[in-house]
């Protein structure tokens, strides 16, 4: 962390040859996920059947067992992911439907049936994330790569995108500027905006950690966004120093939950996914205080910005924050809720100067 | 017009004025000259002279073609002049003749020509063809008014209802002006002793005849809402696991009758039963007169046999209910939806959410406000796909609702899901004692139950619809 600014660079190549000077980041080659791969693994159609028997026993055997301990998907869930796990793991889906009638037909996978044994097995007896399994997430119109080292984007952060959109549309300037993206982990915030900026945008995104760079910048890789998209290994504002006071817009979903939460969270969540993504300190608002200081100095006058919360306490304690701490620095503070209900963002205007 | 062709024209005592096509054996060519035919106004233009030239060249027979002003004015309006052969022989005179029809195989013209009339007949008696041509002049009367386009969406409605019967008229006037010509040019042939080519029109009437069966069905479709695709939608009724069986086999029923078809199928929502089965589902058919054909499914299906569920082997009896909504193609007749009148919600949500959770669970509920219509979707994988499929149900439902409150829409095919009561059956399954499937509308029946629960329903689909049109005629 201590050179962090050294160490922020644009990072263009695939992540193959990824060749950032930060140590750790030398080893770290994404993974591709498992529908991307080739499908040079040829198996019985009634193989396949066996195993997805097999599978989908395993996933009934469960009910409602997760669900009781931990908040956990339920067997339901668990089928549904079968269902998806197929889906990217057979080339010809259409041979799906014929499982039970012409079992001599072979057909292609791409991962071999041992494999698809050892993916399912994880994913019930260690609660191993099924994004993880499948080495993606769908999230909005986009396929994410995502595995262990990286959060799972979450469904509610979608919505930032069109709290972006929304602000773009009522002010088309902010459109030619620059963004940041704060933490971008799998860089889905940082894609799903630069749709919307269109082919004249440019956004910065960074983060702490090298897993989630060398992730982000295989996705931006593969929308062809590497001209847009600037990823800088580093902690917060630390490599924007070149665009100090010169942000159009800054969107970032940092880590929100009380230390003290961490352990009792889905199994899914507390066993397989960075800390670093998590942990916020002890009231969770560590990193958003940090983000909304960093605001002042980096928003120009007008520049807008969204962050995401744990909800309702939080958005409250930010926007006193804001209102009080920073009196007169923001304008048109807004505590949005998420589809659930949860008053889950917090926006903005940096206030203009008089 | 080559030397070619003027002199072959004046070597025939037929009034080549009156023909317009020679019809080859050629499929290739054949099938060309049949599409020119939908535009029938234009097809002279279609067939370039050296096309003409390369026809001629390859048979020595042959006719020139003009336009007959009689029948299309450029303008749109008809012309409602009788078509007839040279020597003035009508499609409702072959059939006052009551020539018999022979099979298929057998190379009579007479049989050929009458089945094709009994099939324009049948065609125009489906698009209620004197209704149509008021309706048609009405229109373009309307479309000739100075200050028509002061009310553009207005405008467009009726150019486009114009268009479309237009192209339905035409396209009939343009079988009746091809048998008619045929029947001339075999008189020819008959004349001129050539064997060969009396052959070709034979054929070539053979092959309309056939056409003509397909174009008998498409008359059937001739709603506005018919060439759309659809959303099919199938409830369990009371009865627990046992009916939450029963509407999965309907769905399943459905989606294979959908693939048999070579639509394109969805699923949009699904909700599982505890047990087996569903309680509810929704899937969306893509293709051309998906709505057409599914609208025939509309209301309450039956089923009775030995339960799989019930250890003491009773008879049972289940419901299931089924309602088809139309996709329409056109933007500018859909329900303007605002977005301040709309609640997402995620659907089934529970906790904390956010970095808490991690969920492959991203349904999405849209809720109509002002009309308290719904509409959830959950099989995509992302929360951003779920709300777009959702919000294509919710305007395609509130769609239905402005057509129902308009009337302008059979009512009957506007009925949601909500609207339809388990007292509307409309056909039975019977599994056990016997097996059957019988349509209650028509009394249509087969007693092969594993073929329809397949797919099989084509049959039943088109017995409701010429039954329905009957009913209309009559009722009219
Ligand atoms: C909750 S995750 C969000 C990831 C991504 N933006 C998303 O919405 O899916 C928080 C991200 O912040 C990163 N992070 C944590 N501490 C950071 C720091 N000091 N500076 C920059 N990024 C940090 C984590 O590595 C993680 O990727």
């Amino acid at each position: 962390m201590l050179k962090s600014c050294a160490v922020s660079r644009l990072c263009r190549p695939l992540c193959s040859s990824l060749s950032l000077s930060s140590p750790n980041s030398l080893c770290l080659k994404p993974q591709v996920p498992l529908f991307l791969r080739p499908p040079i693994y040829s198996t019985r159609l009634s193989d396949l059947r066996k195993w997805h028997d097999w599978a989908k026993s395993l996933a009934s055997s469960i009910g409602s067992t997760f669900e009781r301990l931990d908040n956990g998907p339920d067997s339901s869930h668990l089928c549904r992911e079968l269902k998806w796990l197929m889906e990217d793991a057979v080339e010809d889906h259409s041979l799906l439907h014929q499982m039970g009638v012409e079992s001599d037909r072979r057909v292609k996978t791409r991962a071999d049936l041992e494999e698809l044994y050892n993916l399912w097995k994880q994913r019930i007896e260690e609660r191993r994330p099924f994004q993880y399994i499948v080495g993606c997430e769908h999230w909005r119109d986009l396929v994410l790569s995502v595995q262990e080292g990286v959060l799972i984007p979450r469904p509610e952060t979608e919505l930032i995108v069109d709290l972006v959109c929304d602000a773009v549309s009522k002010n088309e300037v902010l459109k030619g500027g620059i963004w940041a993206d704060l933490g971008t982990g799998s860089g889905a915030l940082a894609i799903g905006i630069c749709k919307i900026l269109g082919s004249g945008g440019r956004l910065i995104a960074t983060d702490l950690s090298a897993a989630a760079v060398a992730v982000a910048a295989y996705n931006v890789q593969r929308y062809s966004l590497q001209d847009i998209i600037e990823l800088r290994e580093g902690s917060w504002f630390k490599p924007l120093d070149d665009v100090e006071g010169k942000l159009a817009g800054l969107v970032s979903n940092p880590p929100y939950i009380p230390s003290t939460d961490i352990s009792g969270l889905q199994a899914e969540v507390s066993r397989h996914e960075p800390r670093l993504a998590l942990d916020a300190g002890v009231d969770g608002m560590d990193a958003l205080f940090h983000l909304c200081d960093g605001a002042v100095s980096f928003l120009k006058p007008g520049g807008f910005f969204a962050f995401e919360t744990n909800g309702e306490k939080q958005c409250r304690a930010l926007v006193d924050y804001m209102e009080n701490n920073r009196s007169g620095s923001f304008c048109k503070l807004e505590i949005v809720p998420d589809f659930a209900g949860i008053q889950r963002f917090v926006t903005g205007y940096r206030r203009q100067a008089i | 017009m080559s030397k070619f062709l003027q002199r072959s024209c004046r070597r025939s005592r037929v009034n080549f004025q009156r023909l317009r096509i020679l019809f080859s054996s050629s499929s290739g060519f054949s099938s060309f000259l049949h599409k020119s035919w939908g535009n029938h106004s234009e097809s002279h233009h279609v067939l370039t002279p050296s096309s003409w030239f390369w026809f001629a060249s390859k048979y020595r027979h042959f006719s020139h073609s003009f336009p007959r002003e009689t029948i299309l004015v450029s303008t749109g309006s008809f012309a409602a002049t009788e078509l007839s052969t040279s020597d003035g022989l009508t499609v409702e005179g072959i059939l006052a003749n009551n020539w018999t029809i022979l099979p298929e195989n057998e190379s009579d013209w007479k049989s050929h020509a009458t089945a094709l009339a009994q099939s324009i007949h049948v065609i125009k008696r489906r698009l209620q063809w004197k209704n149509l041509i008021v309706r048609c002049t009405l229109l373009s009367a309307e479309l000739n008014k100075p200050d028509l386009w002061d009310d553009p969406v207005h405008a467009g409605k009726i150019s486009r209802e114009h268009g479309s019967l237009l192209g339905k008229m035409k396209e009939v006037n343009a079988l009746e002006q091809e048998l008619l010509e045929h029947i001339d040019m075999i008189k020819l042939a008959r004349e001129e002793k050539d064997v060969e080519l009396e052959s070709d029109l034979l054929k070539a009437l053979l092959n309309m005849r056939r056409n003509s069966k397909e174009k008998e069905l498409e008359a059937m479709l001739s709603g506005e809402q018919d060439p759309c695709s659809c959303y099919i939608e199938v409830q369990a009724g009371a009865g627990g696991t046992e009916s939450m069986d029963w509407a999965a086999m309907v769905m399943q029923m459905y989606k294979s009758w959908a693939q048999r078809r070579g639509y394109k199928v969805t699923v949009m929502d699904e909700m599982p039963g505890e047990i087996a089965g569903i309680k509810r589902a929704t899937i969306k058919v893509d293709g051309e007169f998906a709505f057409g054909y599914a609208k025939a499914e509309i209301g309450v299906h039956r089923l009775v046999r030995i339960s799989p569920f019930d250890s003491n082997k009773r008879r049972h009896t289940s419901f299931a209910a089924v309602a088809v909504i139309p996709i329409l193609g056109n933007e500018a007749s859909r329900v303007q939806i605002n977005e301040s009148d709309l609640r997402i919600e995620r659907f089934r949500a529970g906790g904390a959410g956010g970095q808490h959770v991690n969920t492959t669970e991203s349904a999405v509920r849209i809720i109509h406000i002002p009309t308290g219509v719904t509409a959830t979707c959950q099989n995509e994988r992302s929360q951003h796909q779920n709300k777009a499929s959702a919000m294509a149900v919710l305007q395609s439902r509130l769609d239905q609702l402005e057509m129902a409150r308009q009337a302008q829409f059979n009512a009957q095919h506007t009925q949601s899901l909500t609207d339809i009561t388990w007292g509307n059956q409309i056909r039975s399954y019977v599994l056990h004692p016997y097996r059957m499937v019988k349509d209650v509308r028509t009394n249509y029946e087969v007693s092969d139950p594993d073929s329809v629960l397949n797919g099989d329903l084509d049959s039943f689909i088109f017995s409701y619809l010429s039954a329905s049109l009957d009913k209309e005629e009559y009722d009219a």
